[in-house]
């Protein structure tokens, strides 16, 4: 298995000790993210983003939830055989999990290179596969963890603190 | 006719004794501003942005626009129309532009003026703003006060993006003021000021205008409402053609399309976006900074612009059609803008920045509001899923919410008392 850690710094003991020991969330949102589905793929994170809004969440920090989140679906759309997302709510973070079913990032380093795409055709087409989804995701998180390998499922999951 | 009761002032009413409850209205508002009550419809003024679309889906004339009394003019000792561009969308073509235009100084003004006339000064104006404020991308076209206040309800984010100068209705309004006293040497409150609109929101504008604090008009007329009386003086006028000054090349304003074209350049990159949903999926998708590539986003609530607007009489597509001909086959009208120019350059068109109205909080305290979804998601897996909007409610979500909010009970729910009443036999 290759896995991939980014922590701002500064949330460095929080992320630690959220992941220690996960307290039960206040809130969960499940979505699926059906394989090549670019209709659907994406109204998981503007469904989040409209509860967080609710909640009171400010702008700027719905603006990250909103891209990473929607960055990540596409990803689990155009590359992946299909998968889900479910979003964990707390009163100062949001965790996010995206697990899908294969076939892995074979190559975890150049995934993460901006620029870098293994995107087919059909998704080129769409308009998507610019290689910046990951790069884009670890910008936007607090925190970014990845679990994958070649012709294996993939774990995505992401903190943001409010 | 401004109401106090209430904050803010909406131009559209509801008259309880012909609302039969039906629920139209709820379901197609898109700030969910409309609860039906003991088979009444009701108003949420903090919700409500204007946008018209309850005046045309209620088929009882329950919810129809306030408009201003057209003796409202002869409190005046001077008068002035300014016209909406849509207003020339609405006639057959036998009706040329300046009948069309000289019917409006029949209903009793002493002057009439358009919109269209200034457009090419607004073109540059809105140019030179988007140069000088690069660091907002996009800026966020003002002109339509129905995306103004859904950006005040839902997208608060966004306000700093606005367009921050006057309207050209409110531009014209302003330079008329100055030059009309000036002329004819008269106060401020002898010479009333009027718009022709083609929507409820431009009423509401006029009536409680946003980020001004200046004087600007003194009422407004929809173009639904006057139009039988202007029908009555064409035939008169159509045997003696008026001459009267007639700007086709800026009816323009009228279509969000052909005003983005506009401003389009070599460094400005625009974007027209029509419909209320439409406007909604694009202020999402500009919160998330998606659409950066773009300089300018020219934003109507209604369908193809202000021809759209539900208070004219033809339909938007029809009405563009009519206008693109006269745009084409018009004429360039000199006009001498100077005075305007220097108003503007003294900065008499600058608006204040607007404050939001947000309505999205469940509560101020996250705990709290986090408290009050759980409560929410509690009653909505009771709920059917149905959305029928029988509770009065526009969705099983927003009666959820209504209740936990305190103003709806699970009771309203019809298909839930059914239920109940069938497991009871």
């Amino acid at each position: 298995m290759n896995e991939f850690w980014h922590i701002e710094p500064r949330f460095e003991a929080a992320v630690k000790g959220y992941f220690a020991q996960p307290p039960q969330a206040e809130l969960e949102l499940e979505f699926p993210v059906p394989e090549k589905d670019f209709n659907t793929a994406g109204n998981g994170a503007s469904e989040t983003k409209n509860l967080l809004k609710r909640l009171g969440v400010d702008s700027d920090t719905l603006r990250r939830i909103a891209v990473a989140a929607y960055e990540a679906e596409i990803n689990v759309a155009a590359h992946s055989k299909g998968g889900i997302m479910k979003c964990l709510i707390y009163d100062d973070l949001i965790h996010i999990r995206f697990q899908d079913e294969g076939p892995g990032i074979a190559d975890m380093d150049q995934a993460m290179i901006p620029g870098y795409s293994t995107a087919d055709e059909l998704v080129r087409e769409m308009g998507f596969g610019a290689g910046l989804g990951l790069p884009n995701i670890k910008k936007n998180s607090d925190a970014l963890h990845i679990l994958s390998s070649a012709n294996n499922p993939t774990t995505v999951e992401l903190l943001i603190f409010f | 006719m401004t109401d106090t009761t209430y904050k803010y002032f909406h131009a559209i009413q509801i008259l309880e004794d012909n609302c039969t409850g039906c629920t139209a209205c709820v379901r197609v508002c898109p700030t969910e501003a409309i609860r039906v009550r003991d088979r009444k419809a009701y108003l949420d003024p903090t919700r409500c942005i204007d946008c018209g679309n309850c005046v045309t889906a209620c088929k009882f004339h329950a919810i129809i626009p306030r408009s201003d009394s057209l003796k409202a003019i002869n409190k005046y000792k001077y008068s002035v129309a300014i016209i909406s561009a849509a207003y020339f969308g609405q006639f057959t073509e036998d009706i040329s532009y300046p009948v069309a235009k000289a019917a409006i100084l029949e209903l009793g003004f002493d002057e009439v003026a358009e919109e269209a006339s200034i457009t090419e000064f607004m073109i540059d104006v809105i140019r030179e703003y988007i140069r000088e404020n690069r660091d907002k991308r996009p800026i966020l076209s003002s002109n339509c006060p129905a995306v103004v206040r859904l950006i005040q309800v839902q997208y608060p984010s966004l306000l700093p993006s606005l367009y921050l100068r006057e309207t050209p209705m409110s531009v014209l309004t302003r330079f008329i003021r100055d030059k009309v006293t000036k002329e004819k040497n008269l106060q401020d409150d002898e010479l009333g000021i009027f718009l022709i609109v083609p929507c409820v929101a431009h009423v509401t504008a006029v009536h409680q205008p946003e980020g001004v604090n200046k004087h600007l008009q003194d009422g407004a007329f929809s173009i639904g409402m006057i139009y039988g009386r202007v029908r009555e003086y064409l035939k008169n006028l159509q045997n003696n053609p008026p001459e009267i000054d007639t700007y086709p090349k800026g009816l323009t304003w009228a279509l969000s399309g052909v005003q983005a074209e506009l401003v389009d350049c070599d460094d400005i990159r625009t974007l027209s976006v029509n419909g209320i949903d439409n406007v909604m999926e694009i202020l999402s998708r500009v919160e998330d900074h998606y659409l950066d590539q773009y300089d300018y986003i020219v934003l109507r609530s209604c369908t193809n612009g202000c021809v759209g607007g539900c208070l004219n009489v033809e339909n938007p597509f029809v009405a563009m059609s009519r206008i693109k001909k006269m745009i084409k086959e018009g004429d360039v009208t000199e006009v001498d803008l100077s005075g305007i120019e220097t108003m503007y350059r003294a900065g008499e068109f600058d608006v204040d920045q607007l404050s939001a109205r947000p309505i999205m909080e469940l509560d101020k305290d996250i705990k709290a509001a986090i408290k009050k979804m759980k409560q929410i998601n509690e009653f909505l897996t009771m709920l059917p899923g149905l959305n029928c909007s029988a509770c009065g409610s526009p969705t099983c979500y927003a009666l959820a919410e209504d209740i936990v909010m305190g103003k709806a009970s699970i009771e309203d729910c019809v298909v839930l008392l059914k239920r109940q009443s069938k497991e009871e036999e």
